[in-house]
């Protein structure tokens, strides 16, 4: 035994808290990711750079945009940046935590079959009829998620704490709040921002099974969750209200070698009825997306992800489909101490 | 000469011849009557049945009863019920030890004079090293299956894998055997060995292509046994069944649900474990209080020098070994419940070795230690995975090492390989029919693997003979036991009597309480050392300028035994470059300076000081 070496192998393992390292990307129009709610070690840092290509066609059905107004009878297109930041700590010394926050940015091209639309919809100025198109561009309301592990993950302080770490069952609560201060013109119908308050409560689960280790990890994943929508007050000078949505995102992950894994992804939503001055338009959302991701680490802090999905289950009129393409970089400090005791380069 | 005469003469010789043959016949009716008239050991009119239970790679004080902390329940009540002796010698590996067990005498002349995967070039061919059981010995099972025992084994032969030397072949009518030394303990069957990628396995003397899809050695060796047991116990014959574990032999393999059965148990590192096992057999009297237990290894670190992650990680070694030896453990107890069942236990002899001092060499290294060679592409392909929760799976190879290796031999000396007492010495207890002293712990019999056959023969009342079925074979050399397992004597050696050893050139002699050894270095000198084992079990003090006398007795003893087996020391061994293999010598001291008072803070505390905020641990 060289006891030099088995102590590098073990501060190594931190580096493994990099591939567990991984951003929900709370926006309403995408799912949060696999792995998503895996615990890094206490004092690690995370960003995240999304590039996200939505495309969504609407017949006679309900769907919402990236700003989330509701477009029956739309095609719409939009490219999204999300840069995300997360740190994971250890709430009260007891509760493996991580505390993100998000940003959104971007643009967005509709078009709207005016014939068919409901006179809410249309703009000031816009004949039923006439063909109609609008793009909107710059930033999304910013968000700030909070997840906390609530059953099956214990405090990841230590190297020891990660060494002795083999999670079956983990049980989370997640809340997001985002804020309305991203771009919004109350004259036009596509925005990024939403001009209200909203968030989402989540209760994310997983099950792990085999050993913990990279290489050979899978996990079934499923977080229920719930988005509430405040008013916004100046909808094309109306006042636009929402149902809740509910939500159900699952992921079924494995590990193919020990910097590759891939992920079966399932969304599904379902509410999000609108009412425009307190008259209900449209029908509810009723849509389930499904998907894939791979995921490969490509050094100890660096990993790239790419995934798409498309909805193949609920309302038969709408039809969306996702391609995303991730950057994430996470580092710790004493993995970065660890690489100057090697000899490694950054 | 006349009619008269002739008749007269002819009644004299027919008296005469009459008389040889009557003292003939009754002669030979004597000697069969000797040869063949049981002892009055077993249940009233019935031979005993023999149950030999070898484990692989045990450590000396690994069982509750010889001071482990491992929870072994069903051998620590068979210790309870019988006798334990605490000199037991075996070889430092496996298959030479095997050897001697089921011949009776010396490996050298058994055909494992080295082992087959290390023997030396000078050595190939000659008498002595043919690598496999030679047909200059029988074995017990040959004996005693001829003389009306059934005769079973399941588990690990590593004694040749031709037809002609199998199991079957070497006298046991059914068997279940893996022929090679280790490997997986699951169904993919890969063996350490690149020559040969999958272990052969054999049933009854056939090939066996396919395990089971949950085969685990130590279970389904377990199930063969009492199978064999069940199968043959309508015609009333006794039995000899050798149930030969390859528990717990590397790589260290666990059923999912044992996994994490010691789960942070040796947290607490090698150091404090082995002071607490030192401690347990000096209470329960298997060493004397105040004995010299050898040094840790020199290249090993104290446990308190290590992070607690690292102590965890290397903890988890021993977790599965530990894990391994409960298991088999557990076993062991379905094999006894079963003998209960069927009113066979208490005429049943049971004799439990290990069949070397613990592993702490490192056999994947030396498997795959030459990168491009076969060897490395086997492990790459089938036993790379050493990965921290994986460990213990299928798939993956652990070994516990050096440190874990010293906890399993306490107080003695090195471990498995070398013929130091860490190398050599095996638990043994024996219960049964014919075994006084329920409970005892006996410390005074000096006592050989070799001595098994002659011991199980007598007791089974067979006769070993200087030919087998036309050929001429070798006499035993062990020492019967039934006098001291009766209580009549305290050992089966005298004083004067002595055991000798060599193993891959290191060699020892054993006489009374003195030993001399020699041992390639690091571990050595590369010259003869003396120590004397009754106050120095550790084989720290040599005592050699002090008791030249002595030291020289002994040398020439070696001389002897040298000369008597026809030992050849090999041109090379795979110790001479032992210290290029291992690790630098740790420079901390143990508590030099003693003011510095490092071990007495709390972990928290000073890894919070050294990184000067939480999260550093």
């Amino acid at each position: 035994m060289n006891p030099r070496q088995t102590f590098m192998d073990v501060l190594a393992r931190m580096t493994l808290a990099a591939i567990f390292v991984s951003l929900s990307s709370p926006a309403v129009a995408v799912d949060d990711g696999a792995r998503a709610y895996w615990k890094a070690r206490d004092g690690a840092h995370v960003v995240s750079a999304q590039y996200l290509f939505l495309d969504m066609q609407a017949s006679d059905s309900e769907m919402f945009d990236p700003s989330h107004f509701i477009l029956p009878n739309s095609e719409t297109e939009a490219n999204l940046f999300l840069g995300s930041y997360a740190y994971h700590f250890t709430l009260f010394d007891r509760r493996p935590s991580v505390i993100a926050f998000n940003l959104l940015g971007g643009s967005a091209d509709v078009d709207i079959d005016t014939n068919v639309v409901q006179s809410q919809f249309l703009p000031p100025g816009v004949a039923r009829g006439a063909s109609f198109s609008q793009s909107a561009s710059g930033w999304g309301d910013p968000t700030v998620q909070l997840d906390v592990n609530l059953f099956g993950t214990p405090p990841l302080i230590s190297t020891v704490d990660l060494v002795n770490y083999e999670p079956t069952w983990t049980v989370d609560a997640a809340i997001m709040l985002a804020l309305p201060v991203g771009e919004y013109d109350s004259d036009r119908l596509v925005n990024i921002g939403q001009n209200r308050l909203y968030g989402r409560f989540a209760l994310p689960m997983k099950f792990h099974f085999g050993p913990f280790d990279a290489g050979h990890m899978t996990s079934i994943e499923l977080t229920p969750s719930v988005w509430i929508f405040g008013e916004n007050d100046d909808f094309l000078g109306q006042r636009l209200e929402n149902d809740p949505l509910w939500q159900a995102e699952a992921h079924v992950t494995h590990d193919f070698t020990r910097s590759f894994y891939g992920s079966l992804d399932l969304l599904y939503r379902r509410g999000f009825e609108s009412e425009i001055n307190g008259v209900s338009v449209g029908d509810e959302l009723d849509v389930g997306n499904v998907g894939l991701t791979l995921n490969f680490q490509v050094t100890d802090n660096f990993v790239m992800r790419a995934g798409y999905s498309s909805n193949v289950i609920g309302d038969d009129n709408l039809d969306n489909s996702v391609f995303r393409i991730q950057f994430v970089y996470g580092w710790h400090r004493l993995m970065e101490n660890l690489k100057k005791l090697r000899g490694q380069k950054h | 000469m006349g009619l008269s005469m002739k008749l007269s003469r002819m009644r004299s010789f027919a008296k005469t011849g009459f008389a040889m043959i009557l003292t003939l016949v009754l002669a030979l009716g004597a000697i069969q009557a000797k040869a063949d008239k049981p002892l009055q050991i077993g249940q009233k009119n019935k031979r005993p049945n023999f149950l030999l239970i070898v484990a692989d790679d045990l450590g000396y004080s690994d069982l509750g009863s010889y001071g482990g902390e491992i929870n072994t329940p069903v051998l620590d009540k068979l210790a309870q019920e019988g006798v334990r002796f605490t000199d037991f010698y075996v070889s430092p590996t496996c298959s030479v030890t095997r050897s001697m067990l089921l011949s009776g005498t010396d490996n050298h002349i058994a055909g494992l004079g080295n082992m087959a995967e290390l023997t030396a070039p000078n050595q190939i061919g000659k008498p002595g090293y043919e690598g496999v059981l030679n047909k200059r010995v029988t074995s017990v099972a040959s004996l005693l299956h001829d003389n009306g025992y059934h005769t079973y084994m399941s588990g690990k032969w590593h004694l040749g894998l031709k037809p002609d030397q199998i199991p079957h072949a070497r006298g046991f009518e059914r068997d279940f055997s893996t022929l090679v030394g280790g490997g997986s303990h699951f169904d993919d069957r890969w063996n350490v060995e690149w020559q040969i990628p999958k272990m052969p396995y054999t049933e009854d003397g056939k090939p066996v292509d396919e395990l089971p899809k949950d085969f685990y050695s130590t279970k389904n060796y377990t199930d063969k046994i009492l199978q064999f047991i069940e199968e043959g116990r309508g015609d009333g014959k006794p039995f000899f069944a050798y149930l030969t574990y390859t528990a717990p032999h590397g790589p260290l393999h666990l059923p999912d649900d044992w996994l994490r059965r010691y789960k942070n148990r040796y947290d607490e590192g090698w150091d404090a474990i082995r002071k607490q096992r030192l401690s347990r057999m000096q209470k329960i009297g298997i060493v004397d209080k105040g004995v010299n237990a050898a040094d840790r290894l020199y290249f090993l670190p104290r446990s308190t020098a290590l992070t607690p992650a690292v102590r965890v990680m290397q903890g988890r070694k021993m977790e599965l070994y530990a894990g391994m030896v409960e298991y088999m453990d557990d076993q062991i107890g379905r094999v006894f419940n079963y003998l209960k069942r069927i009113g066979e236990f208490e005429n049943t002899v049971i004799i439990f070795i290990s069949d070397n001092g613990a592993e702490g060499n490192d056999l994947r290294a030396m498997v795959a230690g030459q990168v491009g060679s076969f060897g490395f592409l086997h492990a790459m392909n089938n036993f790379a995975e050493d990965a921290h929760n994986s460990l213990g799976r299928k798939g993956t190879y652990a070994e516990y090492g050096p440190a874990w290796a010293q906890v399993s031999m306490v107080p003695f000396r090195i471990f498995k390989g070398w013929v130091s007492e860490g190398g050599t010495r095996s638990p043994l207890i024996i219960r049964g029919p014919g075994v006084q002293g329920a409970g005892g712990i006996n410390k005074k019999a000096i006592l050989h693997v070799m001595d098994i056959v002659p011991t199980v023969l007598e007791m089974a009342g067979v006769h070993h003979s200087s030919t087998y079925r036309g050929r001429k074979v070798a006499s035993v050399q062990g020492k019967s036991w039934v006098e001291m397992l009766a209580g009549s004597t305290h050992s089966p050696r005298t004083s004067k009597d002595w055991l000798g050893w060599e193993l891959f050139n290191n060699r020892a002699i054993r006489q009374g309480d003195w030993k001399i050894s020699w041992l390639y270095r690091p571990f050595g000198t590369e010259d003869w050392q003396l120590f004397n084992l009754t106050n120095d079990p550790g084989e720290q003090n040599d005592l050699s300028d002090r008791y030249p006398e002595k030291k020289r007795e002994l040398v020439a003893l070696w001389d002897e035994y040298m000369k008597k087996n026809g030992v050849i020391i090999g041109v090379r061994s795979p110790f001479q470059g032992a210290r290029k293999g291992l690790p630098d010598p740790v420079q901390q001291s143990d508590s030099y300076p003693p003011f510095r008072g490092l071990e007495a803070l709390p972990y928290k505390k000073l890894i919070e000081m050294m990184s000067g905020k939480k999260g550093g641990k």
